[in-house]
């Protein structure tokens, strides 16, 4: 197992502490691994009434470098969604700046692409109209749209429900609706927002498969936030540890373990095992340190 | 249907017992009916009255879904409407025809206008609750595809609000069929209003109940065919089974 300590640099990411005196200038590590999104020093600060202001997030460096599969890891009301609409340019931060490939992230955009708890499909269109939305917003011809959304539908298992409307569908396939329409118009990161976390047990483990399966053939970089460790250590490169009041980086643990990854065997295995009792013990430490229950 | 059967039953029993001139039988009213639509001077007044109704129904529908959805996205259009809305809200619209008869005559302006102000409260009410109903995410997955706010407004959330414009926008209906009845009866000068009243004037109870019929069957027909527009519109929304309703 190896830690990384929370002023260390390891792999391209690097975590740096509460203080910015601290800051560690980049370092190249021995693969030069190319950097696709860097939070830097990144603050929030919520109005909760006229005279309270909250700080959701303290003082947050991080990159993620491409193709890595980054899990971001705590209790509820760490800032973790907060940081992922960041960099979703939903929401601008107090201080600090997120930026994509260099640039400054000043809004959202098409390389960044979200996926919510909610779903938040179009209810007035199809499942195909949905995933074609995309393409189509981007100039894509309607017979070409169309093909690759029917692929794409296909890909998340849900071929015979094209003509469906976003109602008449669970909340899984709602959620395969939701990726494919994502997926459907290229975006270079997934932003993925708890997007299990309305799903029942069973089909929450069947689309977490499904998603590893899908990732795995493209590598697509993906942000993936959840307050399951279990979702965490079996997604992940990475797991960035949170901890709330403020929210802050506690550490960021790499996820050496095999892929392609398989349930069976992963469950069986005393790294994986190993990772899941240590990040939640953790977890527990983290919980308690915000607020006492 | 039954109902409707019913009522008229009960009408014809009460009125031949009661044996007053003022009321006159379901029957006899009924009869009139054909009178009053086979006359051309009452079709004439009858589809002035329509013609108003409609031009003050679409305009006021034109003007209140963009009004009511840019509020219900923008927290300072919502701050300089609201108050102003808040004031017109109660006040009887009919109440404001003297001032409006005086500056714009008793004409068709007049009773228009006072129909569109009838119908656009409801219609701007229901598109802002709509439109800050819509799901925040949906609007910031629609941003990520590359949709500006100009964009969002028209595409999702219009849309995504049109359930609860659609009932603003039958809300309004009904209204507009109050008000134009009511500016025709403040105002006389055409129209279905019109009729209905010079008879009271005149003692034809018999064709002072057919209109009213006559008033009713528009109501219930224009009501229905709306409602036939309105869920094939947001069949998407509707719930799968719907309960076996029938009005008819």
């Amino acid at each position: 197992m190896r830690w990384s300590r929370a002023s260390e640099v390891r792999d391209g990411m690097r975590v740096v502490p509460s203080r910015s005196s601290e800051w560690v200038k980049p370092v190249t590590s021995k693969e030069p691994a190319s950097t696709i999104i860097e939070i830097d020093r990144v603050s929030q600060v919520f109005q909760t009434s006229a005279r309270k202001d909250h700080l959701a997030l303290s003082d947050i460096s991080l990159t993620i470098e491409e193709g890595a599969f980054v899990s971001i890891l705590g209790p509820s009301g760490c800032g973790k969604s907060t940081l992922l609409y960041i960099v979703g340019g939903f929401v601008s931060p107090t201080s600090g700046a997120a930026k994509m490939k260099g640039q400054a992230i000043t809004g959202p955009g098409s390389d960044r692409g979200p996926v919510f708890q909610e779903f938040a499909l179009f209810p007035w269109k199809t499942v195909l109209g949905n995933v074609m939305y995309g393409p189509r917003q981007q100039g894509v011809r309607s017979t070409e749209a169309e093909a690759q959304s029917r692929t794409l539908i296909e890909m998340v298992g849900l071929k015979g429900y094209e003509n469906f409307y976003p109602k008449e569908l669970s909340g899984g396939m709602k959620q395969r609706v939701a990726l494919a329409r994502t997926l459907a118009y290229h975006p270079e990161v997934l932003l993925m927002d708890e997007p299990f976390g309305a799903l029942d047990a069973h089909t929450r483990t069947r689309l977490q498969n499904d998603l590893l399966n899908i990732w795995e053939r493209d590598r697509k970089t993906v942000l993936f936030v959840t307050h399951s460790v279990d979702e965490a250590v079996f997604l992940s490169d990475k797991v960035v540890m949170m901890s709330k009041s403020p929210g802050r980086i506690r550490q960021v643990i790499d996820i050496d373990l095999p892929r392609p990854r398989r349930r069976n065997e992963l469950l069986l295995d005393p790294r994986y095992q190993k990772y899941v009792v240590d990040i939640e013990r953790m977890f527990d430490e983290v919980d308690e340190t915000g607020s006492p229950l | 249907m039954f109902a409707c059967i019913g009522l008229l039953a009960v009408w014809q029993v009460a009125s031949l017992a009661l044996k007053n001139d003022s009321f006159p039988t379901a029957l006899e009213a009924i009869r009139a009916v054909p009178d009053i639509l086979g006359d051309k001077e009452s079709l004439i007044n009858i589809l002035a009255s329509l013609r108003r109704m409609a031009i003050g129904f679409g305009v006021a529908v034109l003007v209140s879904i963009p009004l009511g959805l840019l509020m219900g996205r923008s927290r300072a259009v919502a701050a300089f409407f609201n108050p102003l809305l808040m004031v017109i809200y109660p006040v009887p619209k009919a109440a404001l025809m003297p001032i409006i008869m005086l500056w714009l005559g008793v004409g068709d302006i007049t009773k228009t206008l006072v129909i569109f102000l009838g119908v656009s409260l409801p219609v701007i009410y229901h598109s802002f609750e709509g439109a800050k109903a819509v799901e925040e995410k949906m609007l910031w997955s629609s941003a990520a595809m590359g949709l500006s706010p100009v964009q969002r407004l028209v595409r999702i959330v219009l849309p995504a609000a049109l359930p609860e414009i659609l009932t603003g926008c039958r809300t309004g209906l009904v209204l507009a069929l109050i008000t134009m009845i009511t500016s025709e009866m403040i105002a006389r000068q055409s129209g279905a209003g019109n009729i209905l009243f010079n008879a009271l004037d005149m003692g034809q109870y018999d064709t002072v109940f057919a209109m009213i019929i006559i008033v009713g069957a528009m109501g219930i027909c224009l009501d229905a065919i709306f409602e036939r527009v309105r869920a094939r519109l947001v069949r998407w929304s509707e719930p799968q089974f719907d309960m076996p309703l029938s009005f008819s």
